[in-house]
């Protein structure tokens, strides 16, 4: 095994042999300094073997062959491999990537950068506290040497704003040594832990409240970290990378932790909480920047933070915590280097100016990775790290740890998403796209890191407990599409249909009834979906990878038997879902939404499980019958919040009309037919493991009947008065899911037939009357159906698509709406509750008037100029629509074909209370219904009259619309004459009290509170290295204050 | 109960019986409103001469498919819905197609024909048809809420969806009526009636004065035949439902032809006494009024 001490010579030595060659042959000069660097790296990359396959324990190097505490020693174990590893990889990667920069200031810049690099691992590697000082003084000298890499001005100031934080930060250190070794005789860190018990008595606390507070500072903790940003800010980015990866990220946050083995458990809360406190005010500060690299260095701060807090668990966390700390430290480095790379190429500063990057699919994928990386998605370290941590911190009920975390993570995801919407969306200026540096150099060390990261993510997979994520077979599918996005639209979208079908018919035998359904609409009705995809031409980039991700989500969560697969399923989802909806032309603000108030959901989902668990891995979902008493509710409570953020319930819906009316014609049924179902699933999943839940006396399963009851009732009424085709839609769709919601929280076997009724039909009818309405406005080039009108004789096979949709939505006989109101009727016959009820027989006709609206203002009434040689939508578009009216009319006549085998397999859980399936008829314990006779009787009755029309009226002649007197007057213009516009405008005056939009304003407010708040606190950095020094001298005082003084 | 071919010439014979004495008592009613005006009012045969006279017309249009098939749907949906429900009880004759579905049908088939006519009537481009429908469309959401309230009531309190059964258990003395045993339901149900029978005071669908009928507009000859005819049927097929919902059913024809006549004459009462509310003003008085009569006999029953 290759000594450490080689690691130090070498950086060292060739760091004072640069020197002999002057600034006359910088180019050698910089070949040495990458070469000395790969043989760091290369000593590094040795022990890496050493300890993982050949599981070599840790091993003590001393420097002057004495055993300490008469000499320093080095020691190297896994923990420091890693770090070391990831300080010279970061060192070397930024050094290929400043090359411009080093060649510009000369051999000077590559010694210090040398030395930068050395101090690093010196601070991983020494076990010595003086030692230690020594090499956080190279470090801070280093730093302020390398900050004159940048070309901005400001850089200067940051690193003199550096030096007199560093003159406090090692007053305080040399300080607490000289205590510290008064108190107990060594200088080495491991001899201190020995004597911790005395040590942290008398003086000897105060010198260990010195060295610690001295080396926390390094960590930039809230709020004494002001220095920090400057640096980050203004820095060149190459060297932001290494600061944010090397010296923050492994140097002081493992300096700290060698410091907590002195602390003990005592110091555990204090960096615990210190932590918290720099993730969450962090993410919250960094809401309201504009600067990209200020950005970063908030969320580096965030994310060392979150390191701090978990090194604060390490008394619960045990085997595990190399794990989760590792996951989130590497993942924070990996990412964070890799987005100030990035920030490299592009010449302004606004988050905004990131739009020149759109031209650049690669450099897309590798922003998504970074950021999925940071926001702790699946499938990189921080999730699996995320879950564990949360699983634990669950378990011994350290709640308020966990909501803390979740709620930074939140923050963290919004405004690393809001930027990447940023990217695809904004306006590109020419002249900036023209700057955007793209070396291949620099792309190559981007590129490295993309690998690392993906790398990264297959061995925590690997390393975790539980299935790697990377393997799963739908993943792969959705992530070869990637590798396959150069091919033209048809042949991905056969690609994606065939597997998709296959896939369905390979997993068929392992699906029970009612997973069945789901999977019937999820993999086979997204196979419809796509076939409107044909019409697409070029090579749609983005699109499958984003699309199959969603339904991979999809396929997982309905196959998924404990709470990870559950889980990871449900982030895949989302995340396939956001980058769906993203595609819109104007979807940036509401794909936003969509991905918070998602993300949301899912920590909700989380805590839930991790709560139910209390520690048991795997938790499998039927264990979730088993939680016990006083949490069983709450859980519940958690889950169920979680799932209704997905099916829009009221209150937590207002992403939903945006992100599906502004999503592309074949995605709005993609996100609307078919993924609303996966909120259902879970509901479903819930209910049936838990049943009802008491909290506080009030059974939640009511609460949720009320709450489906107010969406059904408002979605339908908001959908009356929306000008937008699709947004009409959209609201809709709130009302259709809280019939179904409502239909699960009957809690009976009726209501839960209704809700799977509402499940088929909705997927069914929403999907079709999407792409109608979307091949309409291919053509018209308006959503707004006031612009429409009289489109029948042009589009007669979306208008009979349009026509056959809203009679099954509305429930009129004999279509398969009906059926799910029949249902609704012998459902709540056998519920004891009646006051919700009530709503939703109002709602129920309120559903006509919107769906009147959409019919009559798009497809009747009178056509406009403009329109008179339009034609019918894309064959492409029209296409599923007819197989969805075919499914519709067979599904109206035969609905048993899917209902019997649920109704049987629902049984069990509702002590058979189901319906008889006796031949054509249904029965109820109060009513029947023949769907059959129906069709036939009112077939019968309707062809009858028609041919007697036809016979006494055989003479008819054709007339154009406009063709009419009009207050005895003829017409002035169609659109004039077009009655659509605020077409409910008696109705408005009755009922639009109603639809003012409180939770819109609620949640408006809320941002606004958040945002203000970030606004107020970050003006607290100011900007003065004096003030900074009075803030820093503060924070100690107020720490010590705390946890020493009293 | 199973469909038999005898049904048929069945039904088309009870249907023959409703249309000549719908159009009777139209022309009745019509009189009883001129004489409330002072005016002497149309033959008792009048009726029948404007039916013939239409059906008999050539000269006719059409707007498109659409409007064709308007008329279609409006008179299917009034014989359907007078088919789909048992006409006089106990009578295997009159029994009609009921087999295929309870009351639940009936009440959500009513929407077939509204929906079909108001298709057709948007087809036709006229903008007082279109403004007809919207009145038409607001008015009723609210008008029909009050009923459907009141048949939930009364479906909890016999504990059945099946007309039939509810007029069975309703037999035995007037008091067993549900007009005696739930009469908040029978109240909510009644003035919901009032909101369904195009009569003053919630007639603003058709307004004859400010947008000349309204969704009929451009519907003539054998078009506005058919819907003169469903004027005909349809009322007494919603009236069949009243009547075996709230007030025992019939057992015989003289009984069948008193009771339809009473309810409807509750309704041409408050008519020819109130003037036209405006859309906003109905929707308010149904919710105000009704449907809080409707939640308290669901609550209470």
């Amino acid at each position: 095994m290759v000594n450490a001490l080689f690691i130090i010579i070498i950086g060292l030595g060739t760091a004072f042999l640069l020197g002999l060659l002057g600034n006359t042959r910088r180019n050698i000069a910089y070949v040495f300094m990458l070469f000395a660097l790969t043989a760091m790296a290369w000593i590094a990359h040795s022990w890496l073997w050493i300890f993982t396959i050949d599981a070599h324990s840790r091993v003590d190097m001393f420097t002057a062959g004495t055993a300490p505490p008469f000499a320093i020693n080095l020691r190297v174990g896994i923990v420091e491999t890693v770090l070391v590893l990831l300080v010279i990889m970061s060192g070397l990667l930024s050094a290929v990537y400043m090359k411009d920069a080093l060649l510009r200031l000369g051999y000077k810049s590559m010694s210090v950068l040398l030395v930068f690099v050395m101090a690093l691992c010196g601070i991983i590697l020494t076990r010595d506290v003086f030692n230690l000082f020594v090499f956080f003084e190279l470090a801070v000298i280093a730093t302020a040497g390398l900050l004159l890499l940048s070309d901005d001005k400001r850089a200067l100031a940051a690193g003199f704003k550096y030096l007199i934080i560093s003159q406090l930060v090692s007053m305080f250190l040399l300080l607490g040594i000289i205590f510290a070794y008064h108190a107990t005789g060594t200088l080495n860190i491991d001899g201190m832990a020995e004597q911790s018990p005395e040590m942290l008595k008398g003086i000897g606390s105060l010198a260990f409240f010195f060295m610690f507070m001295a080396i926390l500072t390094e960590a930039k903790p809230f709020p004494a970290n002001g220095w920090a940003l400057d640096i980050y800010e203004s820095a060149h980015p190459g060297f932001s990378a290494m600061f944010s990866a090397g010296m923050a990220g492994a140097a002081s946050v493992y300096a700290v932790d060698k410091l907590l083995l002195i602390g003990g458990q005592e110091w555990l809360p204090v960096v615990t909480v210190i932590g918290l406190l720099s993730f969450v005010a962090a993410n919250l500060l960094a809401l309201v920047q504009t600067n990209d690299r200020r950005t970063l260095g908030y969320s580096s701060i965030g994310q060392v933070g979150l390191i701090l807090a978990v090194m604060g668990q390490q008394d619960i966390l045990g085997e595990h915590y190399l794990f989760i700390a590792g996951g989130i430290l590497l993942s924070h480095a990996v990412a964070k280097a890799g987005l100030y790379w990035i920030s490299g190429l592009i010449q302004k500063r606004q988050l905004t100016d990131w739009s020149v990057l759109r031209g650049q699919p690669l450099l897309i994928f590798a922003f998504v990775s970074f950021i999925g990386m940071l926001s702790g998605l699946p499938p990189f370290p921080s999730f699996y790290a995320k879950w564990d941590l949360v699983m634990m911190l669950a378990s011994v009920d350290r709640l308020w740890i966990l909501g803390f975390i979740l709620l930074g993570s939140l923050l963290e995801a919004s405004y690393l998403f809001r930027w990447f919407g940023y990217i695809l969306k904004r306006d590109i200026i020419k002249e900036d796209a023209q700057h955007l540096s793209l070396a291949s150099y620099k792309l190559i060390v981007i590129f490295i890191a993309v690998v690392i990261a993906w790398g990264l993510a297959y061995l925590w997979g690997e390393l975790s407990s539980y299935n790697n994520l990377l393997l799963a077979i739908p993943i792969l599918f959705a992530l070869s599409f990637l590798l396959l996005d150069f091919l033209p639209t048809w042949i991905k979208n056969t690609l994606a249909i065939a597997g998709m079908v296959a896939y369905f018919f390979i997993a068929y035998p392992s699906y029970n009834p009612l997973e069945l359904i789901y999977a019937i609409i999820f993999l086979l009705g997204g196979a419809v979906i796509l076939l409107a995809s044909y019409y697409e031409k070029g090579r749609r980039v983005g699109f499958y990878p984003s699309a199959m991700l969603m339904f991979a989500g999809l396929t997982l969560l309905v196959m998924a038997e404990n709470s990870f697969q559950f889980f990871a399923a449900w982030e895949f989802l989302t995340i396939g879902s956001y980058f769906l909806i993203l595609r819109g032309k104007y979807s940036e603000p509401h794909a936003l939404l969509y991905l918070i108030f998602s993300l949301a959901g899912a920590y909700l989902i989380l805590s839930g499980f991790a709560l139910a668990a209390q520690g048991m891995i795997p938790f499998s979902l039927e264990s979730l019958s088993q939680v016990a008493q006083p949490i069983a509710p709450w859980v519940f409570l958690l889950l169920a919040i979680g799932f209704m953020t997905k099916t829009a319930v009221i209150g937590l819906h207002i992403w939903l009309p945006g992100a599906h009316a502004e999503a592309e014609t074949d995605v709005s049924p993609m996100v609307s037919g078919i993924l609303l179902k996966a909120g259902l699933f879970g509901l479903m999943i819930l209910l049936m493991n838990m049943g009802k839940q008491q909290l506080y006396g009030v059974e939640l399963t009511y609460i949720m009947l009320w709450l489906g009851a107010l969406s059904a009732f408002l979605g339908n009424l908001m959908a009356v008065f929306q000008e937008d085709a699709k947004r009409l839609l959209a609201y809709s769709s709130i009302g259709q899911m809280g019939y179904a919601l409502f239909g699960l929280a009957l809690m009976n076997q009726l209501g839960w037939l209704m809700a799977l009724m509402f499940v088929i039909n909705h997927y069914i009818y929403k999907s079709m009357l999407f792409l109608s309405v979307g091949g309409v406005a291919k053509r018209t080039g308006t959503r707004q159906m006031y612009q429409m009108g009289g489109l029948i004789a042009m589009m007669p096979l979306s208008f009979i698509a349009v026509l056959i949709g809203i009679i099954a939505v509305s429930g009129v006989p004999p279509l398969s709406g009906f059926g799910g109101r029949w249902i609704f009727y012998n459902a709540i016959m056998a519920s004891e509750y009646r006051l919700p009820m009530m709503l939703i027989f109002i709602s129920g006709p309120i559903a006509f008037l919107y769906l009147f609206r959409l019919i009559h203002t798009i497809f009747l009434g009178q056509l406009k100029d403009e329109h008179r040689k339009i034609k019918e939508a894309p064959f492409w578009i029209i296409l599923p629509q007819m197989i969805y009216v075919t499914a519709l009319l067979a599904f109206a006549v035969v609905p048993g074909m899917a209902l019997h085998r649920v109704d049987n397999y629902l049984n069990p859980f509702f002590a058979g209370q189901g319906l008889n399936w006796d031949g054509w008829t249904i029965t109820s314990n109060y009513g029947y219904w023949s769907p059959v006779p129906i069709m036939i009787v009112i077939a019968v009755i309707f062809a009858t009259l028609f041919m007697w029309l036809l016979f006494v009226n055989r003479k008819a002649q054709k007339v154009k619309q406009f063709n009419i007197v009009y207050s005895a007057e003829r017409p002035y213009r169609p659109e004039t004459t077009h009655f659509a516009w605020n077409f409910f405008a008696p109705y408005r005056k009755a009922m639009g009290f109603l639809i003012q939009p409180f939770v819109t304003r609620f949640w408006e407010t809320f941002a606004d509170l958040l945002h203000t708040l970030a606004d107020i606190v970050r003006r607290f950095y100011t900007g003065n290295g004096q003030t900074y020094a009075v803030q820093l001298l503060a924070f100690i005082i107020v720490i010590y204050l705390f946890k020493v003084g009293y | 109960m199973q469909f038999e071919w005898i049904q048929i010439p069945y039904a088309l014979l009870n249907l023959f019986i409703i249309i000549n004495f719908g159009l009777l008592m139209n022309a009745f009613v019509a009189k009883i409103g001129a004489r409330v005006g002072r005016r002497h009012g149309i033959p008792i045969y009048q009726n029948y001469l404007d039916l013939i006279k239409n059906y008999g017309l050539r000269s006719s249009i059409t707007h498109g498919v659409m409007f064709y098939l308007g008329p279609v749907f409006r008179l299917s949906g009034g014989v359907g819905l007078l088919l789909f429900v048992p006409t006089i009880y106990g009578s295997d004759m009159f029994s009609n197609f009921s087999f295929s579905g309870d009351l639940i049908l009936a009440l959500y088939f009513i929407f077939f024909g509204t929906l079909g006519m108001a298709l057709g009537a948007a087809e036709s481009g006229h903008p007082h048809a279109a403004m007809g429908v919207s009145r038409g469309l607001s008015q009723v959401t609210m008008a029909e809420l009050p009923l459907a309230l009141a048949v939930f009531s009364i479906a909890l309190q016999y504990q059945t969806l099946s007309v039939t059964e509810i007029v069975a258990a309703q037999q035995g003395g007037f008091l067993n009526w549900t007009l005696f045993t739930n009469p908040l339901a029978v109240a909510a149900a009644m003035l919901s009636f009032l909101g369904s029978v195009m009569r003053p005071p919630f007639d603003v669908v058709l307004a004859p004065q400010e947008i000349p009928i309204g969704p009929p507009t451009e519907y003539h000859s054998s078009y506005l035949a058919l819907m003169q005819t469903n004027r005909v049927i349809y009322p007494i097929a919603k009236m069949v439902i009243f009547m075996s919902l709230f007030f025992g059913g019939a057992t015989s024809w003289p009984v069948f032809f008193l009771k339809i006549f009473l309810i409807y004459m509750f309704a041409v009462f408050i008519g020819v006494v109130f003037p036209r509310f405006r859309v906003e003003q109905s929707i308010r008085w149904f919710l105000i009024w009704a449907v809080p009569l409707g939640i308290l006999s669901v609550l209470l029953v």
